[in-house]
């Protein structure tokens, strides 16, 4: 009866330890946001070549202190001209997709991402050639190719980093890499540059985008902070209790080492 | 972490900085003309022999494309962009034909670096005159700056 007793009192409190565990595991208050991001490296390099004008933005919804939905617009308007031909193209681009912070809470507090997004792109764009040459055998051919809208669609990922610098402001890079998917324009008219994408005679381009954003807080949840995994102190009791008793020279030299770190 | 990232943020900023700003503009280093590529074949053994002397030439164009050259496979044909039709003067060994080709033309795009050139599609088999030619047969009716063979000149 004492033992059935015993054995009860202990099960009720090695649950109430549990469960007191559980409700203390640590958490931190994350503010989530929406993000307002404004690509500014664009509007700098018009201001040394006039001839590529790229402005795009985005929205950035955190859905947990992880994930973020994102939409990004923007538009385009490059010139290219060298010896043999001239080539115009402008329209907009849409990125759908989703930001990954891979800081953990107590890291991010909801200022700072380092992480990657991935994104779906659709770009509407027209382009022309008013004219190129080519010279050969016959001597120099010249011909042009008249305006076409075409839709231009690809996927990218883009690691980077964002840091709040002031209250509710935020700067930050991404490096995107994004994968051709297709041009609308046939293998052999594909676009020289086109929007939200790039160089598009090659199925990969890469870029760097620099950010301003505007952080708005709209909600505060608390993140889990998971804590790594402590050793099973059982295991090592025994584990220290066996080489104890199998050595007690050694215990009697970790008294004194402890003592002499003391 | 509030220390670390911005100390990064500053190392690496200028970092890409300089690395956008050394991006300079390429050159172009590809074929930039679509040459018609024939290859010469020996009628009776059906074997790759090269001609001992070859000399080609566009009618209606002062200048020789190939002037008695020696050992020469592939031929590379310049085909007119401009026109619908192109007929050549070939000289092997010696002996005299023509030879005709109709297609028609499109642009293509090889490289931002390079431009445009005009890929070419061979729309009839060529007509030709059978003085040291045999046959003819076309391989590939696409006739683009890769090194792919297009006809097969038998003689």
């Amino acid at each position: 009866m004492w033992k059935t007793f015993a054995y009860s009192i202990s099960l009720i409190l090695f649950l109430n330890c549990r469960l007191i565990q559980v409700q203390a595991q640590d958490t931190i208050p994350i503010p989530l946001k929406i993000k307002v991001g404004l690509e500014v490296s664009g509007p700098a390099i018009y201001y040394s070549d006039k001839n590529i004008l790229n402005e795009e933005g985005y929205i950035s919804v955190d859905l947990d202190e992880k994930y973020s939905a994102v939409f990004a617009a923007g538009y385009l308007n490059f010139k290219y001209s060298q010896y043999n031909y001239t080539y115009f193209n402008h329209g907009s681009f849409i990125r759908i997709g989703m930001d990954f912070n891979l800081l953990k809470p107590d890291k991010s507090q909801g200022k700072y991402w380092a992480g990657i997004g991935l994104r779906y792109g659709l770009s509407r764009f027209n382009s022309k050639v008013p004219s190129f040459q080519m010279t050969d055998y016959w001597g120099t051919t010249s011909s042009s190719l008249p305006p076409k809208t075409n839709w231009g669609h690809f996927l990218e990922a883009c690691p980077g980093m964002r840091a709040e610098i002031f209250n509710h402001f935020s700067i930050g890079w991404s490096i995107s890499i994004r994968m051709l998917l297709y041009t609308g324009t046939g293998k052999d008219l594909r676009p020289v540059y086109f929007p939200g994408f790039g160089d598009g005679t090659k199925t990969l381009a890469a870029g760097m985008n620099y950010y301003i954003v505007w952080n708005i807080p709209y909600k505060k949840i608390n993140a889990i902070l998971k804590k790594p995994v402590p050793e099973d102190t059982e295991d090592t009791e025994d584990n220290s209790d066996k080489s104890n008793s199998g050595t007690s020279g050694t215990k009697g030299n970790r008294q004194q080492g402890s003592i002499i770190r003391q | 972490m509030r220390k670390f990232i911005p100390g990064s943020l500053l190392i690496i900023l200028p970092g890409t900085i300089v690395l956008l700003l050394s991006c300079t503009q390429g050159s172009c280093f590809e074929e930039t003309e679509s040459f018609l590529k024939a290859s010469f074949y020996d009628n009776a053994t059906k074997t790759l022999i090269a001609p001992d002397s070859l000399t080609l030439y566009g009618l209606n164009n002062d200048s020789l494309i190939y002037n008695k050259t020696v050992s020469l496979q592939p031929a590379l044909i310049p085909l007119n962009a401009s026109t619908e039709s192109c007929t050549f003067g070939i000289q092997i060994n010696g002996v005299t034909d023509t030879i005709e080709f109709q297609y028609s033309s499109y642009p293509h795009l090889i490289s931002k670096e390079c431009g445009y050139t005009f890929y070419h599609q061979l729309d009839t088999l060529p007509k030709f005159t059978k003085h040291i030619i045999k046959d003819i047969y076309t391989s590939n009716k696409t006739v683009t700056n890769q090194n792919v063979e297009n006809i097969r000149i038998f003689y």
